[in-house]
């Protein structure tokens, strides 16, 4: 393919971003995507808020929500309205679709958004949702290009699509197919933390190469809107011929900014209803708002002592009814930096979820609040990871072997949260207490709200035109098939599940295995179900290797399900031999197949989500 | 598209001035006809002074409209032009801005309440919501910024080629450029207008500023 731009696209958990790079030009530069304001109106914003509102059918009048793109009157409406407007009426809002697409409690295809509402008209999937965002986000860039007079064909572009360093197969999977649904075609995947790794390389221009040395181990803290994602990268080589590898992701964790304008809230709403005022819910979230631009206030200008809070009521008396009150900074500080960042130690890990069995499936909410705890937990995992394969080892040297989790020499920050100069201060303190005194750098020059798209466009360029900074990931996680054991069953006693691994943690673009260790015998005509599991704390398990127990060491994700069609030759009834090929793509998604061992045949496993 | 609205203004402008330039020369005309009528030559003076005045004032109005609007510079090459502005459009989308500044500042709810009912603190805790609300509004559809960076009350050169809508000479107004004297106040102006455009205002009614709120319960 000969492209002729690249276009990048973060579709965020709560705040959405195109970047574009036509290759006749240096940099990439934001797309400005049209939205609709308020009824009748529509405007340019640098971000697309990744909010979907169902109107009524009577609530507005026709066409009074209609995109310039849009020929029929849609029933969806997607970004500022739709989040400003839907706050106020939650049962037809839908927020963080994304967090739906990995949690498998809940079929991401089901349609059950928004979530526990009682409305008559049809509801949507996570993965419809996803599918009309990255539409809108499509037909955005389109309308915005044609507006300054340029048509771009998609196929002559390099489309790269980010995703949480979080996101299993699975959902990475669902997220490619929600694309290529939205008629962006085959998209590359990228890891957001690794999209703003290359933001960073290109605002820190030819110099960012002096900035970090091999042996180098940089901790990219993405803390968003909804979600906080956390990846280490390693930096090897020398004489300047620097390389990259990414060598740890964390865990799924729905914790963000918005968790602490709730906090801040609550707060104030207490200090409120203690003078004996109270608020309704259009007021508490006017003031979660105002509390909001108190925090920046505040953050962004340390010689503020407090800042004013003032709240008007829903109806037109605004001298009468104003409710107000001011956030000082011992507050701010307790609630968001001892709130959030509280200096722990790195062995103080967060309290485990839930288990109980009466849990109700909704998003799988962080129970613990404090990122310090949820940073550690990633730390101490990342170790048990590289300690896992002699080749992760040999980044960390000897100095691993003298403390319990990994030492990151480097932070860079990500995610709108360090905005504020004194939580990304209050991260790093916490960095260097663990590291006994000694300071851990912070890389300058982040732009945390567009940087993701910013560096998904350059990614989308370097491998387009073969020129530029890669870094080596492979998959983020092993994954493995569950085989049912062979013991007899005891009464009281759960035979252990084993599990076979499949796919090693790191296995590359572009290549693919055959697990010859175990072969199958599937029935065709008949569905076949296995479990699928995963770790991302395993780098050193093989292709083939014999998990004894997985339930205890492994995650579940998924189920895997194939149904081998009637073969001509063969009677029916009879188990066909088949072994596990798994296929990571040119584009960087996981396709399991099952091949016939005496052919060439193989027949693709389609990923089921684990109902429970 | 930042071009819009200078365009809008443009289109307003020539209508405006074709029209009065209509009523003037109607008036003229009539006051040259009152000159036929005898019993009307005991006012030959004033009727032609008035006549002469107010072609005078037609000239200068005119004049003055040019200098009002310049020449715009060409618009660019759009792929999709927009379609002609439906009737009102300008008038809805004027209504549509105040609704802005109510929506998300309350301004219109501050104007119309009784201001002299209360006292200052709860007028104060009201301007506070109109104050960063308006100021929203202003910071993303505006690039508002002081034509002038010298401090006020200090004393300031006006550059030679100054534009005349951005500098008001006050007092003594004598010499030639560039002039010099004491900055009484910084001016604005914006670097760009970044407005919500109207989808169609459909019937001949204006929308309306802010909705009539109704909880369904």
């Amino acid at each position: 393919m000969n492209a002729r731009f690249s276009l990048g696209i973060d579709l965020g958990t709560s705040n959405s971003a195109v970047a574009a790079n036509n290759f006749e030009e240096d940099e990439p530069s934001i797309v400005e995507i049209t939205q609709i304001l308020r009824p009748n109106q529509i405007g340019e914003s640098s971000t697309l808020p990744s909010a979907l509102y169902l109107p009524h059918p009577d609530e507005f009048p026709e066409d009074a929500l209609k995109l310039p793109w849009v020929n029929d009157s849609r029933t969806a409406i997607i970004g500022h309205f739709a989040r400003e407007h839907g706050a106020l009426i939650p049962d037809r809002l839908v927020t963080s679709a994304k967090s739906w697409l990995s949690n498998f409690h809940v079929d991401p295809r089901r349609p059950v958004l928004p979530w526990k509402s009682e409305i008559n008209e049809p509801k949507l999937s996570a993965f419809d949702c996803s599918r009309l965002y990255l539409e809108h986000l499509k037909e955005g860039f389109l309308y915005a290009e044609q507006l300054q007079g340029r048509n771009w064909d998609l196929s002559e572009g390099q489309i790269v699509l980010t995703v949480p360093a979080s996101f299993d197969e699975v959902a990475r999977n669902l997220t490619a197919e929600a694309a290529e649904a939205a008629g962006l075609g085959r998209v590359i995947l990228l890891e957001e933390p690794q999209a703003a790794f290359y933001a960073w390389t290109a605002r820190a221009g030819g110099s960012w190469r002096n900035q970090v040395n091999s042996g180098d181990i940089i901790l990219v803290c993405d803390v968003g809107g909804g979600t906080a994602d956390f990846s280490l990268i390693a930096i090897s080589g020398k004489d300047g011929n620097l390389e990259l590898e990414r060598i740890s992701v964390g865990e799924h964790i729905l914790l963000g900014g918005d968790n602490m304008d709730l906090a801040l809230a609550y707060t104030l709403q207490a200090q409120l209803e203690s003078t004996g005022k109270s608020l309704d819910a259009w007021q508490f979230l006017a003031l979660t708002h105002a509390a909001s631009r108190a925090k920046v206030d505040l953050f962004n200008d340390e010689s503020l002592a407090q800042a004013p809070i003032s709240v008007p009521s829903r109806g037109s008396s605004l001298f009468a009814k104003t409710i107000s009150t001011t956030l000082d900074r011992p507050t701010l500080e307790q609630v968001v930096l001892d709130g959030f960042f509280p200096i722990t130690k790195v062995n103080d890990l967060p309290t485990e979820r839930r288990s109980s069995g009466l849990q109700e499936f909704g998003l799988p909410y962080a129970s613990d609040p404090i990122v310090s705890k949820h940073l550690a937990r990633f730390l101490t995992r990342s170790l048990v990871n590289v300690k896992a394969s002699d080749s992760l080892k040999a980044f960390v040297g000897s100095s691993a072997e003298a403390t319990d989790y990994l030492r990151p020499t480097a932070v860079l920050f990500n995610g709108g949260v360090f905005n504020a100069a004194p939580i990304r201060k209050r991260v790093l303190e916490l960095l260097t207490s663990w590291n006994g005194g000694q300071p851990v750098r912070e890389l300058e020059g982040f732009q945390p709200d567009l940087a993701v798209a910013k560096g998904a466009a350059l990614y989308g360029r370097h491998r387009a035109t073969g020129k530029g900074i890669r870094i080596k990931a492979g998959t983020a996680r092993s994954y493995y098939v569950g085989l049912e054991s062979s013991m007899p069953a005891i009464p009281g006693f759960k035979p252990p599940i084993k599990a076979l691994c499949v796919v090693p943690q790191g296995m590359e673009e572009g290549s693919e295995l055959l697990i010859e260790e175990k072969e199958f015998g599937l029935i065709t005509g008949q569905p076949a179900e296995f479990r699928f599991f995963a770790s991302e704390v395993r780098s050193g398990d093989t292709p083939g290797q014999i998990i004894p127990n997985a339930e205890s060491e492994l995650e579940e994700t998924s189920r895997l399900e194939v149904t081998l069609p009637a073969i001509e030759g063969l009677p029916e009834g009879q188990p066909l031999p088949v072994q596990m090929n798994p296929v990571v793509t040119e584009l960087g998604n996981l396709e399991l197949w099952m091949k016939h061992t005496g052919s060439d045949r193989r027949w693709k496993v389609d990923f089921q989500v684990r109902m429970e | 598209m930042r071009l819009e609205p200078r365009l809008r203004f443009q289109e307003r402008a020539i209508p405006k001035m074709k029209s009065y330039v209509l009523i003037a020369a109607a008036l003229i005309a009539v006051l040259n006809a009152l000159l036929l009528i005898p019993a009307m030559s005991a006012y030959t003076i004033p009727i032609a002074a008035l006549a002469l005045l107010l072609a005078i004032a037609v000239l200068a109005l005119s004049l003055f409209e040019r200098r009002e609007t310049p020449a715009p510079p060409p618009p660019p090459v759009v792929a999709k032009p927009p379609p002609p502005p439906p009737e009102r459009h300008v008038e809805a989308e004027v209504v549509a801005f105040i609704g802005l500044l109510q929506e998300k500042g309350r301004l219109v709810d501050f104007l119309m309440d009784d201001v002299s009912l209360y006292d200052d603190s709860r007028v104060g805790a009201a301007a506070r919501v109109v104050h960063f609300g308006c100021r929203d509004v202003l910071q993303e559809h505006f690039k508002v910024t002081p034509i002038s960076d010298a401090e006020e009350g200090s004393h300031v050169m006006i550059p030679e080629d100054y534009s005349v809508d951005e500098y008001r000479l006050m007092g003594k107004i004598t010499g030639n450029p560039p002039f010099k004297g004491v900055l009484l106040h910084k001016g604005w102006k914006t670097e760009f207008v970044k407005l919500p455009r109207i989808i169609k205002t459909g019937d001949k009614r204006l929308p309306s500023i802010a909705p009539a709120l109704v909880e369904i319960k």
